[in-house]
């Protein structure tokens, strides 16, 4: 099944592109979704440790599972306000 | 509690809380976050802000929710701005409505705390500030003039837009400390100071009239002459009622409370005269009427034309403190380059980028040093350590030729050799895509494409910006105007400084076959912007221009 991620700010600039249309298999958790758009965009290594994956505009944590329904985000450092 | 968020990129502009809460309502807390002029130690006039709307909106909701546990209040309104927020104006507008302000201040804190870990908004881009901006940064919501603060960017970035470029040269430029010369040797420099009067001028009242002086108020019939006064002669003496006093245009007038009647309005009887024709204007020049002692009478920037140094002249301003000379290097490059004084063999060209360089860099009164580089890099370098060419002791340096990408184009690499930190390296116009802009602390470095049309076009935009900002100026400006003939384009998909000849007001574009013609150059004096992907302009149509005619 195919999945759409967000991209923003840094990230975006980095992978030049706002969203990344990736092929997912099972109900993954983080790790293995960063493992997949790592794979697929080496560059996106650099910023998995201090990007947050969100799904459905919540913030992810370590025990979320995700499926091909649920909006995902890679959320850089914010700075707002 | 009311919570109300809005993520919107129209300008937050004096939200008012109005809520009807007036009787159990005893503090309204508002905040406003507004856009700096500094970010990372940089001068800028806009930042660019980028949301993840729907998180963001509903983050800011949980937070506001959680906190109103801790510090209820009645009513929570957040204003978040996205796109481009210019200096001084509001990124976040929060107001609150609560019973006491405990609450109202403390809920504020705690939300703009979380609001910055947690909420998905960025400032993702600054716009350097241009001392003197240019007039076109009008359109100001295009994000193509953001310099993108890309994670690990490099500082070369691809392609800039005309604007872009501008901006960015502008940012780099600043006016170099001035210098005092004799006021006869400063004519087309940058005034670096501000010069008031040191008197009043007039120094004292004057006439603007042949005629006769007489007592303001003097309902006399026939006045007695006294005496007569010319420009040069200084005579006071208090006029009586029934007296007169001759005076030409500019004298020097003999005490105050006067008026100067016409000579074409009073007979004249040998020392007496008789008013025939009385009018109401004085005909007089009061003292201090021009400029009264301390007002400005030029400012910083000024440009000391011909009136200007009248001005100085006037009133004795003889050392006026301006901008230094500028010193311009100009390299050029390409083994096919011949004098103009000979005749060239087959692949060769005869150098007419040092001629039109040299004129057009005269105009702005700089000392410039012209050398031929040879193609191979290694002799080229050699070349400016044998005649000593050290770029430190120049403000701006230009590299004719080189400027694409070929074997022998080396000026990417002999400006970095230099010690310049290539700051972008082509834009996205015609003719002139290939500029290299480059920056050395104060010095600033420009690699030109090869060819004379494409060095007129970038002259104009970019190293005149320059030129003029180093000098303490302000950068050409972009004016309006209309088309005297239909201009066909072949729609191209990047925008065009079209050559033009103006003339009587209307603007002519001219016929140009390439980046390289010069014959149309010759009748050029003004450039027209022409947008990106336009195919074709009818006669009468407005268009921005850059005036070109020095």
């Amino acid at each position: 099944m195919a999945m759409r991620f967000l991209l923003f700010a840094q990230v975006k600039d980095a992978v030049g592109a706002a969203g990344l249309d990736l092929q997912i298999s099972g109900s993954p958790d983080a790790a293995e979704l960063w493992r997949t758009l790592i794979a697929a965009e080496p560059k996106l290594a650099a910023f998995q440790s201090s990007t947050r994956l969100a799904r459905n505009g919540e913030y992810a944590d370590a025990k979320t599972i995700f499926s091909d329904n649920d909006e995902v985000a890679l959320i850089p450092p914010v700075s707002g306000g | 509690m009311k919570i109300e968020i809005q993520i919107t990129s129209a300008p937050i502009t004096a939200p008012k809380l109005t809520e009807e809460f007036s009787g159990s309502a005893g503090a309204v807390a508002e905040f406003s976050g507004n856009v700096r002029d500094l970010e990372n130690g940089q001068k800028i006039s806009a930042l660019e802000y980028d949301a993840y709307s729907p998180m963001a909106e509903n983050q800011m909701r949980q937070i506001l929710e959680s906190l109103a546990e801790k510090h209820p209040c009645l009513v929570v309104r957040v204003i978040h701005r996205i796109g481009v927020i210019p200096v001084g104006e509001t990124a976040i507008y929060v107001g609150i409505i609560g019973k006491h302000r405990g609450e109202a201040f403390a809920l504020l804190a705690e939300f703009m705390n979380r609001l910055k870990q947690d909420v998905p908004i960025w400032k993702i881009g600054a716009r350097l500030c241009a001392e003197h901006q240019p007039q076109h940064s009008k359109n100001l919501q295009g994000s193509s003039n953001i310099l993108r603060a890309a994670a690990g960017s490099s500082t070369t970035a691809a392609l800039s837009s005309l604007d872009e470029a501008i901006t960015t040269i502008s940012a780099h430029c600043q006016p170099l400390p001035g210098v005092r010369v004799n006021f006869s040797e400063a004519a087309g420099r940058v005034l670096s100071e501000t010069v008031c009067a040191t008197e009043d001028f007039p120094a004292c009242e004057r006439s603007t009239r042949d005629g006769f002086a007489i007592l303001r108020d003097d309902i006399s019939e026939t006045f007695s002459i006294m005496d007569t006064l010319h420009a040069a002669d200084w005579k006071p003496r208090q006029l009586k009622l029934g007296e007169a006093v001759r005076v030409a245009t500019g004298a020097s007038l003999p005490c105050e409370n006067l008026r100067v009647v016409m000579q074409e309005n009073v007979e004249r009887t040998g020392d007496s005269i008789e008013i025939v024709r009385r009018d109401e204007s004085l005909n007089i020049r009061q003292r201090g009427e021009e400029m009264r002692v301390g007002t400005m009478v030029l400012a910083t920037g000024a440009k000391l034309n011909a009136g200007a140094l009248a001005l100085l002249a006037t009133i004795g301003h003889t050392q006026p403190l301006v901008n230094p000379k500028l010193r311009v290097l100009h390299l050029t490059t390409g083994d096919e380059i011949i004098s103009p004084d000979q005749k060239p063999q087959p692949g060769q060209i005869r150098d007419s980028n040092s001629i039109l360089i040299r004129t057009l860099l005269e105009q702005f009164q700089c000392d410039v040093i012209q050398k031929h580089l040879p193609e191979d890099f290694d002799e080229a370098k050699r070349t400016i350590e044998t005649f000593n060419l050290q770029p430190s002791t120049f403000n701006l340096l230009l590299v004719s030729g080189g400027a694409s990408v070929g074997d022998k184009d080396f000026t990417h690499p002999l400006l970095e050799w230099l010690g310049f930190e290539i700051i972008f390296n082509r834009v996205n116009i015609r003719p002139g895509a290939p500029l290299i802009f480059g920056v050395a602390g104060p010095r600033v470095a420009f690699g030109l494409p090869g060819n004379p049309l494409s060095h007129f076009v970038v002259f104009h935009f970019a190293v005149a910006t320059a030129l003029a900002l180093l000098s303490g100026g302000t950068a050409p400006k972009f004016l309006r105007g209309k088309l005297a003939s239909k201009l066909d384009d072949a729609s191209c998909p990047r925008e065009t400084l079209w050559p033009a000849q103006a003339e009587g007001g209307a603007l002519q574009p001219l016929p140009w076959a390439s980046s390289g013609d010069v014959t149309c150059l010759a009748m050029t004096n003004t450039l027209l912007r022409v947008p990106a992907n336009c195919a074709s302009l009818a006669a009468g149509a407005e268009i921005d221009f850059l005036p070109a005619d020095f």
